[in-house]
């Protein structure tokens, strides 16, 4: 965890019923704790808190000076979008929020606390055991938790390993819905640096945002698929549009993969966005009908008909 | 059915014993199975326990005088090992899920099958050499398939210890099975752990096996196995049979049984565990704002 400019609240402070055990992540514009409640349920608790402004010396209280109150206001209004479109899904694949509520002169996001790890973590720890059907599985079923959040219109905009957790019986649940508002938003840039290089599609680094949509999301799986196999992330986005250097995946793959996989991620990291797969359920599609030649000659009727079983079945032969 | 079993497990110069070994076996029918918990990852002798316990626990339950389909046994309990190890770290609220390698064989009408996942070894040895043995799934296995290395450089290599299929990883294991291999009077099956059969060269352990009866001759081969490893050694564990004759008019190790298991293992645990911004934000703006997102919290069925 990198340094927060802004002290995190301390263990054992309770926070409105809910008792802060200590932080998990901090990011650009909050700290997650995890913490429990009364009945020592846990949950993660997101705190609204810009690193970039100084907020919190020290104690508890949130302290925004006048230079800072408009900004400060304004990723609050971001923080509440996010609240606000993950309020309204309720799906398996998607980080369920449980409570929101306004504390220490900011606000706190309650979400269900998922046991299990990042994609990242995984992909550091566990690359070599990343065969093909895993990720073809693993990516069709986060598509159906991206399908959801599309249909709310929606975007995530950052998505990558990081904000891909897994839980413990191998559910991926799409975490940290932060970026996609305030992305899209035209206020202060001192606020707006979110994307992550070599994630973020191209698009996404213009000015104007109208060509943003699901397959900026897209492009973002499309990198995060690509780090999976590489264990790398592909070269950035802006940088590809100026001169496209992005290694080939098949000359960094260290497993066997098929062709039609590694040509599953060059669509969908294609830098002209109409050339990728244009919407979660197309690539839910290509990513379960290309099944290996192996599990073509088991006869297995459709394992698309499976993709709402939770993961674990899925991966039964 | 008529054999001579011999298992053991030792802990080498590890701190703790990951290693879980087990054999069951009714008149018709026999079980081996060895799990190699994963250090580095937490509680692997949990896992191992669990994946020992649980085939066995579907082996008594399903294999009353004969299997049907061992193969498709093997797999189908492999299968329900990584659920209960999966299952048991979500019970106990672990931050993450143990692991473990697994070995499986069966016997029956001289006839044996086997199944893994991970690099723990199955060899058949036959008058003096190799008969046949699994595949381990290990980069470095990988890397001599494609050429890359030879053997030997796969017993330095540094990353000889990774391995691609487990029970308990967030990847379901790939297992692997044999074809159904027709036992010869005289055949020894051995499975093994890395501890030991990494210090033991399969055709010397096949000659040696060959001369005498596995409990005279596999207690010292194990400690030669520990002596090899210079203070480094693995947890090391064995778990053999020698294949005797099916039918046999002699008392047999096995004849007086009638649909009762005789079990050994090293495990404790019973069996069967398992937008657009441009105006300010005021205050109200604020408190709206959090009135919404609560309405839909409560709104929408969780």
């Amino acid at each position: 965890m990198p340094d927060p400019a802004n002290q995190p609240l301390p263990s054992g402070y309770v926070l409105n019923g809910y008792r802060i055990e200590k932080p998990l992540s901090s990011g650009g514009f909050s700290i997650v704790y995890l913490a429990r409640d009364e009945k020592d349920t846990p949950f993660a608790i997101k705190e609204y808190l810009p690193n970039a402004l100084p907020l919190r010396k020290e104690g508890t209280e949130v302290v925004v000076d006048e230079a800072n109150q408009a900004l400060f206001r304004h990723g609050l209004k971001c923080f509440f979008e996010e609240g606000r479109a993950l309020a309204m899904i309720n799906h398996p694949n998607v980080v369920r929020v449980e409570n929101f509520f306004r504390a220490n002169e900011t606000c706190y996001m309650v979400m269900q606390y998922v046991r299990g790890r990042t994609l990242q973590f995984h992909i550091q720890r566990h690359r070599h055991e990343f065969n093909e059907n895993f990720i073809r599985r693993l990516f069709a079923h986060l598509m159906n938790g991206l399908r959801e959040v599309h249909t709310r219109k929606l975007l995530h905009l950052d998505i990558k390993p990081a904000n891909i957790f897994i839980a413990m019986e191998g559910r991926p649940v799409l975490l940290d819905f932060g970026a996609a508002r305030i992305t899209l938003s035209e206020e202060s840039m001192k606020l707006k640096t979110m994307y992550t290089a070599g994630f973020a599609a191209p698009e996404q680094y213009h000015s104007e945002h109208g060509e943003l949509g699901p397959w900026s999301d897209i492009y973002s799986v499309g990198a995060t698929m690509y780090t999976c196999i590489a264990g790398t992330p592909p070269q950035a986005g802006d940088a590809r549009e100026e001169k496209d250097r992005i290694i080939p995946l098949k000359t960094l793959a260290r497993g066997d993969y098929s062709q039609s996989l590694y040509d599953i991620v060059d669509s969908c990291l294609a830098i002209d966005h109409l050339k990728r797969p244009q919407t979660a359920f197309e690539l839910q599609k290509i990513l379960l009908e290309e099944v290996s030649p192996e599990e073509k000659e088991k006869g297995k009727k459709s394992i698309f008909d499976t993709i709402n079983q939770p993961l674990s079945k899925l991966f039964q032969r | 059915m008529r054999f001579s079993i011999f298992q053991d497990s030792r802990q080498g110069d590890r701190k703790g014993n990951e290693d879980r070994v087990g054999y069951t076996y009714s008149r018709d029918v026999l079980l081996m199975t060895l799990a190699d918990g994963m250090g580095g990852h937490a509680d692997g002798e949990i896992a191992a326990e669990i994946a020992i316990n649980e085939i066995t626990r579907r082996f008594q339950q399903e294999a009353r005088n004969k299997l049907r389909k061992p193969s498709e046994f093997l797999v189908s309990a492999i299968q329900s090992a990584h659920r209960a190890i999966v299952s048991h770290a979500v019970a106990h609220n672990m931050l993450e899920c143990p692991r473990t390698t697994i070995v499986a064989c069966i016997v029956q009408h001289g006839n044996a099958y086997w199944a893994h996942a991970g690099d723990s070894r199955l060899y058949v040895l036959r008058g003096g050499s190799l008969a046949a043995s699994t595949q381990d799934h290990s980069r470095v296995q990988m890397m001599i398939d494609a050429g890359e290395i030879t053997a030997e450089m796969a017993a330095r290599h540094p990353e000889r210890n990774k391995i691609f299929s487990c029970l308990g990883g967030v990847v379901p294991p790939q297992i692997s099975t044999s074809k159904e291999f027709q036992l010869q009077l005289g055949d020894t099956i051995v499975l093994s752990t890395d501890g030991f059969w990494a210090q033991m060269p399969a055709n010397f352990l096949g000659s040696m096996v060959a001369k005498q009866a596995l409990v005279q001759v596999m207690p010292g081969l194990l400690t030669e196995a520990h002596r090899r490893a210079r203070g480094e050694s693995d947890n090391l564990s064995v778990v053999a049979m020698t294949w005797e004759a099916q039918d046999d008019g002699r008392i047999g190790d096995t004849q007086s049984m009638d649909e009762e298991f005789v079990s050994s293992s090293n495990t404790t645990q019973q069996a069967g565990a398992p937008g657009s911004v441009e105006e300010d934000v005021t205050e109200e703006d604020i408190e709206r704002a959090i009135t919404e997102i609560q309405d839909a919290i409560r709104k929408v069925p969780r």
